[in-house]
Formats: structure tokens, C-alpha cells, sequence
């Protein structure tokens, strides 16, 4: 079977088998799915197809006889689907029917299911390297509580009291709120959960995480967020790519502090987020190889040398770019290129 | 250089000592001037190592210091680097760390330079207090 670097797929039956083939296809940038049909008009893959502006074909033999298509997915199950695929299927086009069809949706899911699991492990890998961070933010806060609390105990006058006790509850909050950001954090991401996504507030959400893994004490920010930024995907996975950049951007400025920019724009139906650093830079010959999973120029317990491989692996399925521009010991610009998605309604 | 003087007095009241807090976040410093001012400690404050050194080298302080508490994870001049400046320039003013991460190979590597006391945020006044007393106790004793 010939597989060229762009495979035109036509996905006959949209049942369970045939949506899963769906949900799963439709991530990969060299698939283009020509279209879906099912001879039950209710069928739940109909319905997902139109949401993801794939193409609904009623008429099943007209997809079959599609002179564009290179490869028919028969997850129909049907012995008769079968027969009249073959028969009259145009020249050239491949058929994956039946077990090979259902081996390799298997194969599709499992590989997604180990990507989820890197993932997921990076993140909690990273987290190891919040310890420092979260116990400032937490310990800082409970000095004051503690001192405040102990001044109370003998405290007279009622106005300070009051003052007190409302420092106290303030001190509180803060606190709480270091647990719900990073809980939410470090869960798992929700499975083909593509939705709407707000960049900038996905931004502002990223650099408090990323002050866990490094101090921004010394940093200087500059954000500059054009309003209506927003790209479709997975909340959870497009803000763990935004903490990994965030943070390889922090660690580069290790020595010296430096300049960190985030910045929005949106034009030409396209969203760019740009997250800009005066740091080490990278050099020419390792551009490539800073995407390979393991490799890391950092400390065991500081860098996995996971991130961009990751960061790369969520871009692709959000059909995205990346582009960097770095020069040695000036700084890095990473630039990540999204269609832009417009809010329903 | 920093010769001390102990029980000076200011505004007519009699003073145990004078005190330089450095932290970063003001509530740290408030609630730390708080607990130490009961006690009869006047209380100086910097809000990074920076600072703390502007505030050691200016006028009379450089004279009349007696402890300095001091934060690690700060900006500017961050507390390892300014403990690090104080061992070399004020090596007779005590140094006591208050962090807010507990890390036994930093505290080890701290008490080896000279810092007298590694204490962990949150910790209670009285703690504190007695920590600051120790320290300048230790001082009058090396003195003799
Ligand atoms: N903004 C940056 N500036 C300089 N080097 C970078 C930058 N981002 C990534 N790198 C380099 O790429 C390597 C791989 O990054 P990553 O995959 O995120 O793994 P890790 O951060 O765990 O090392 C880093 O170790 C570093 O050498
Ligand atoms: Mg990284």
C-alpha cells in the first residue's frame, strides 16, 4: 500500500468504531478526511464530523466512488459495505475493512494513550521542581498568620484586632489559591476535549505556574496581549505548552535576570503567541535536537528534557506551528502559529 | 569596626538591641518588627540584599547592628549572596536565616559559614525572640 506523505481518508461508518477513527485522524496533519458517511442519519460520528467541518455524506456509494480518496476505512462491520466497497471503489484507492481496520484504531489509540502518559509523568516530573516555590508561598503567608494570630492573643485595642483578623483572612486566600491553581495544574488532561481557548488568560495562568518552578524575582515582564486571541483546543494541554516555554525562557535568564516577553496578535485568521527571552540563546546546530524527547542541557531534578518534545506533540495536534529565532546570548524567541477559532455564535 | 554597645537607649526607653530584618515581602518584615518591638528591639528593615547592604554601610548602623535575619529566595542580591557579603564585611554581626523552605543541605552550608541560626517559616516569637537573644549573647561572650 502506498502511503504518501498525504493521505486522503474516507471513513465509511460513524457508529462508535467509526468516530473514535475520527476523533483520532482528524489530529494528525498529513490525514485529510475527505469525508464520512453511515447509512443511519443519527449516527453520533455524523453529528462530531459536522462540528469538526468535515464533510457529512449522505449518499454512501457517492463517497464511494470519490476519485479523490486514497484510503476507505470500513468500520461498518458490514460484509455487504465490504463487497460493494470493492466493487466499486475507483482504481488505486486502498481498503482497510474489518479486523485490519479495527487493529488499527487500536494501534491509533494505544499510541495515544502512551502520549498522554508522557505527559502526564513530565508534568509531575516538573512538579518536583515547585517544592522550593510552593513552600515560600505557602510558609511566607502562615509567618504572617502565625504572627498576627499571636498578637491577638493579647491584643486590646479592637480596631487593630479587626485590622488583624482581616489580614488573617486575606492571608488565607492567598494561600488556598497556591493549592486550586496548581491542582488544577497537575491533573489530567480530559481526552478530546477540544473547546475554545482564550490564549491571553491561558498566559497569565502559565506564569503563575511557571513562578513555582523558577523565580521571576529578577525578571522583567512585558506582556503585550491583543484581545480576542483565542484557538481551539485542548485549556489543559495548551497551558502545559505555555508552562514549559515560560519556564525554558525563566531558566535561560538564570544568571542576570533579564527580559520576558508574552505577546498575542492576531491577523490573517491566524493567532501567534510569542514568548521572547534575553537569555543564553540556542545554538544553530542543536535547533532540531532541543525537540527530541531526553534532551536537556539542565541539572537532573531541574529539566526532563521533555517539555518541547511534548510542547511539539500538543502544537501538531492543535494543527499549530513553531517557529524559534535565538541568537547566543542575546535570547530565544519562540513563536507559536494557530488558526484562529472563532467563538460560536 | 562595629564596635557594639549594648542597652543604648532611644527616646528614653531602653533598647535590647537593634535589628535588621530583610525580606522581600513587607508582611514578613511587618509581622517580624512586630514580635521583635515587644520584646524591646529596634527594628530596621530591607527588602533585599541590595538593600540590606545600603542600610549596613550607611550612617551609624555600621556601628550599632546586632543581629541581621535574613530571607534567601529574594530579588537583586539574593540572601545567599548577602549572607555571603556580611560573613566577609561585618564578620562580628550575627546572622540569622529565616526561610521559607527547609532545606538541611542549605542550613548546613549556612551554619558553616557562620550564620548562627537557621530558622524555618512560620516560626512562633518566642522562637524568634530567644533566637535574637542567643545571638547576641553569643556575641558579648566571644568578645571577652
Ligand atoms: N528559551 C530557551 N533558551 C535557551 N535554551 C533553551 C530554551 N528553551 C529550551 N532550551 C534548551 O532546550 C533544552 C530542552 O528543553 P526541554 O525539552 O524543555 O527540556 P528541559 O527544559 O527539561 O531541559 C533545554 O535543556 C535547553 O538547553
Ligand atoms: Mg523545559
Amino acid at each position: 500500500m502506498e502511503i504518501s506523505d498525504h493521505t486522503k481518508v474516507a471513513i465509511l461508518g460513524a457508529g462508535r468504531d467509526g468516530l473514535a477513527l475520527l476523533d483520532l485522524l482528524h489530529h494528525i496533519p498529513s490525514i485529510e478526511i475527505v469525508g464520512i458517511t453511515d447509512r443511519n442519519p443519527a449516527a453520533p460520528g455524523l453529528q462530531r464530523a459536522r462540528e469538526l467541518q468535515i464533510p457529512v455524506i449522505i449518499n454512501v456509494p457517492d463517497l464511494i466512488g470519490n476519485h479523490g480518496v486514497n484510503l476507505f476505512l470500513d468500520a461498518t462491520g458490514d460484509p455487504e459495505m465490504e463487497a460493494s466497497l470493492h466493487a466499486h471503489k475507483p482504481p488505486g484507492a486502498n481498503i482497510l475493512s474489518g479486523s485490519a481496520s479495527r487493529l488499527l484504531w487500536k494501534l491509533i489509540r494505544h499510541e495515544s494513550k502512551l502520549e498522554a502518559e508522557l505527559l502526564q509523568s513530565e508534568k509531575l516530573a516538573g512538579i518536583g521542581s515547585f517544592a522550593a516555590g510552593i513552600a515560600h508561598d505557602i510558609n511566607n503567608p502562615l509567618q504572617l498568620i502565625l504572627g498576627l494570630a499571636e498578637n491577638l492573643a493579647e491584643e486590646r485595642d479592637l480596631t487593630t484586632v479587626h485590622e488583624q483578623a482581616q489580614d488573617i483572612i486575606e492571608a488565607v486566600k492567598r494561600t488556598s489559591a497556591i493549592c486550586r491553581d496548581l491542582t488544577r495544574y497537575s491533573r489530567r488532561a480530559s481526552p478530546h476535549q477540544d473547546v475554545l481557548v482564550p490564549v491571553n488568560e491561558k498566559l497569565d495562568e502559565a506564569l503563575k505556574i511557571a513562578r513555582y518552578a523558577s523565580s521571576l524575582h529578577d525578571i522583567e515582564m512585558i506582556k503585550q496581549y491583543q484581545p480576542g486571541a483565542a484557538v481551539k483546543g485542548n485549556p489543559d494541554e495548551l497551558l502545559h505548552v505555555l508552562v514549559n516555554l515560560i519556564t525554558n525562557a525563566v531558566h535561560a535568564m538564570e544568571r542576570g535576570g533579564g527580559t520576558l516577553t508574552l505577546e498575542t496578535t492576531v491577523h490573517d485568521g491566524q493567532v501567534h503567541v510569542r514568548i521572547s527571552d534575553t537569555g543564553c540563546g540556542i545554538a544553530l546546530d542543536k535547533l532540531d535536537e532541543i525537540f527530541e524527547p531526553f534532551f536537556t542541557t539542565k541539572a537532573p531534578g531541574k529539566g526532563t528534557g521533555l517539555g518541547l518534545y511534548n510542547v511539539k506533540t500538543i502544537v501538531n495536534k492543535m494543527h499549530g506551528a513553531i517557529a524559534i529565532d535565538s541568537q547566543i546570548d542575546r535570547g530565544t524567541t519562540f513563536t507559536l502559529t494557530f488558526p484562529k477559532a472563532e467563538p460560536a455564535g | 569596626m562595629d564596635e557594639f554597645k549594648s542597652g543604648f537607649f532611644i527616646g528614653g526607653e531602653a533598647c535590647e538591641g537593634r535589628v535588621l530584618v530583610v525580606d522581600d515581602e513587607p508582611d514578613i518584615r511587618k509581622v517580624v518588627k512586630m514580635t521583635l518591638q515587644k520584646a524591646g528591639y529596634e527594628v530596621l528593615e530591607a527588602e533585599n540584599g541590595e538593600k540590606a547592604i545600603e542600610v549596613i554601610n550607611s550612617g551609624e548602623n555600621r556601628l550599632l547592628l546586632d543581629v541581621v535575619i535574613c530571607d534567601i529566595r529574594m530579588p537583586k542580591i539574593n540572601g545567599a549572596e548577602a549572607v555571603a557579603y556580611f560573613r566577609s564585611n561585618y564578620p562580628r554581626v550575627p546572622l540569622i536565616v529565616l526561610t521559607g523552605f527547609p532545606d538541611t543541605d542549605m542550613a548546613t552550608s549556612f551554619l558553616r559559614q557562620g550564620v548562627v541560626d537557621y530558622l524555618v517559616k512560620p516560626v512562633e516569637g518566642e522562637k524568634l525572640r530567644s533566637a535574637v537573644a542567643r545571638a547576641i549573647e553569643q556575641r558579648e561572650l566571644a568578645k571577652l
